[in-house]
């Protein structure tokens, strides 16, 4: 089995939410608040919806209340059909969701307002970064943690990697694809849709695909004994 | 004391929580509040201070003393926040303030970090010694009285930052809001694991039939729990699934209208005799624990609410619980996930009637329902976030922490 010369350690966040005191009864205000609300609380509301427990009707907070609060449907999907990981800034993100809702309030009735007590409320995080005991530095070994680690764990190295991560990737990928050159294990994981999967769910996925990787590798390795 | 957590805590909530008191070590944390006992506020202190102290933290709780009059004053302002129309004099405010200044004297407020728990002890922030001062509102005040709120504020200024319950009570103040859960802790009495004994001592006792599926709400006698309603819905039901309600709660002495509502519900109830109305002691946190581990369904029908801890505890639990769409209940159930959130008396039963009817989906939403309460209501995740936030403002103009 091969072995890395740098051990992958696995690392957690949590985040602790904060909010802007900021709030929208209708779209018009959303619209404008998505327009000046700090960096963060963009953040918060599109990538890190990934850590919540949610429904895989919706894949960002804007969305979701689109949907589920004004009952907006239509542009609730079209909000949900905006990914984050496909702009280069947050800038060009917030442009896009607010393209989104003007084109929508252009071509439609006057929607309504939110109900009181269910108005969208901007928050934003701090965020807590830690390691969590836990290195690994050939496949078995990750496959072992890979199925341990919590999914807070799986969120940061699968998700809020794609924003830290150079090349817009994911840390399992690129360590595997890097440190353990299998690449095509790498470009496995790499498609492995992230909006279309709860945590969990992409926890069990990259468990079963380095596990089949694992039994290629035995099998090798017993054909060439 | 934070190992006994281990196994039943996310393991990640214990290693923040340990990096952070590594990081606090031998600093000193105070908490404020107004009473040593009664309330889920000192409940939950009570439970706290030995973990923080566990911690390496030096942990202490300090609790104001006030006349009548002020215990009068802070009532009035505790409803005039959740939005009930109150008149509160400068006199009140005066005296409100003039409490607060004679047990600013009595306690030592020099700490590290100060927690005040609610409005009570609101201006001792007039007194600090220094140290991070945060203002912590357990109560829903969405919609509060606009005097109340604008006379507190004077203090709320002086925060270094303001801990709410849930994003929509917290208020447009220039300071640093955050925003946390409250919590349950699964080894208490109310939560702890009951042996079958145990179990089957309580259910004997308060004469609960097993034969058939049962039903249970656990809250106070008051309108806004809609017991009422809670009958109707079962009603609606026992047309297709014969089953047993339990209505259980405790009479509660600040509550003078909890009598009235009782007989009422006694009243509509009309001596049926599947529906059980248990008015339980205070402290009777076994039989709860008890009641809902035997429950097949939970509900929590309320038209109002705050947190709705309850819900919570019935979901740490494994029960699918039916829920109102109001106050920090929608936070605790995840619709058509680990529970039901329903707006009517018809959806109330209609959802109650699908999980008796889909035992195995209901077990599952059951199963869900407590790892959700695990990974988010569990009293680690409330103690992480007390100290994340110490750190946080101590560390200002910063978004990420690598610990």
């Amino acid at each position: 089995m091969t072995s890395a010369a740098t051990p992958f350690e696995f690392k957690q966040c949590v985040i602790i939410l904060k909010s802007t005191g900021k709030k929208a009864k209708d779209l018009r205000k959303l619209c404008d608040l998505i327009g000046s609300v700090s960096d963060e609380s963009i953040f918060h509301h599109t990538y890190q919806y990934f850590l919540k427990e949610h429904v895989l009707e919706y894949t960002n907070d804007f969305a979701h209340w689109a949907g589920e609060s004004l009952e907006e449907r239509s542009l609730a999907e079209q909000l949900s059909n905006v990914d984050p990981y496909g702009f280069g800034t947050i800038g060009d993100l917030r442009d896009e969701l607010r393209n989104v809702i003007t084109a929508y309030l252009e071509g439609s009735p006057e929607p309504r307002e939110a109900r009181r007590g269910d108005e969208f409320y901007f928050n934003e995080t701090a965020t807590l970064v830690f390691p969590v005991g836990i290195w690994a530095r050939n496949l078995a070994e990750f496959l072992m943690a890979i199925k341990v680690i919590e999914t807070g764990s799986i969120y940061y190295h699968f998700y809020e990697a794609r924003v830290r991560v150079e090349d817009r990737t994911d840390d399992f990928s690129k360590w595997i694809g890097e440190a353990l050159g299998k690449e095509d294990l790498a470009m496995h994981i790499r498609s492995i849709d992230p909006f279309m999967h709860n945590v969990e769910e992409i926890q069990k996925h990259i468990a079963d695909a380095v596990e089949e990787w694992v039994k290629r590798d035995m099998e090798r390795m017993v054909h060439a004994l | 004391m934070i190992a006994k957590y281990a196994g039943i805590a996310p393991k990640g909530d214990l290693i923040v929580l340990q990096k952070l008191a590594e990081r606090l070590h031998e600093r000193s944390f105070l908490h404020v509040n107004s009473t040593r006992e009664g309330g889920g506020v000192a409940e939950i202190l009570q439970r706290m201070i030995p973990i923080l102290q566990g911690l390496g933290i030096d942990a202490r709780w300090e609790v104001i003393e006030g006349d009548p009059t002020f215990y009068e004053i802070t009532k009035k302002i505790h409803n005039a926040l959740q939005g009930n129309p109150e008149t509160i004099t400068e006199d009140m405010w005066e005296h409100h303030f003039e409490v607060n200044k004679s047990n600013a004297e009595r306690i030592n407020l020099g700490a590290d970090a100060v927690l005040i728990h609610d409005p009570q002890p609101g201006p001792l922030v007039e007194f600090r010694e220094g140290g991070t001062w945060i203002w912590r509102c357990h109560i829903d005040i969405s919609n509060p009285s606009r005097q109340v709120s604008n006379a507190l504020g004077r203090y709320a200024d002086q925060y270094d930052g303001m801990i709410f319950s849930v994003a929509k009570f917290a208020q447009a103040l220039p300071i640093d809001k955050f925003i946390i859960p409250p919590s349950i802790d699964p080894l208490s009495e109310k939560n702890r694991e009951l042996t079958g004994e145990e179990i089957n001592e309580a259910v004997e006792r308060l004469n609960i039939p097993r034969d058939r599926p049962l039903i249970l709400q656990v809250s106070r006698f008051d309108r806004f729990k809609d017991p009422v309603g809670v009958i109707r819905a079962y009603r609606m039901v026992k047309k297709y699934n014969d089953c047993v309600l339990i209505l259980a709660g405790s009479p509660a002495t600040d509550d003078p209208e909890g009598a009235a509502v009782l007989e009422e519900v006694k009243e509509f109830a009309a001596g049926d005799k599947d529906v059980h109305i248990l008015l339980l002691p205070p402290f009777s946190d076994r039989d709860i624990n008890a009641l809902q581990r035997v429950a097949d369904v939970v509900l929590q029908k309320s038209l109002k609410e705050g947190f709705g801890l309850t819900v919570a505890e019935a979901m740490w639990k494994g029960k699918p619980v039916v829920g109102g769409f109001v106050g920090g209940i929608p936070l605790q159930i995840v619709h058509g996930v680990n529970g039901f959130l329903v707006n009517s008396v018809e959806g109330t039963a209609f959802r109650i009637r699908q999980l008796l009817n889909h035992r195995e989906s209901a077990a599952k939403m059951g199963q869900k329902a407590r790892e959700y309460v695990r990974a988010n209501f569990l009293i680690t995740r409330q103690i992480r976030d007390y100290l994340a936030v110490w750190y946080a403002l101590e560390n200002k103009g910063r978004s990420v922490f690598v610990l």
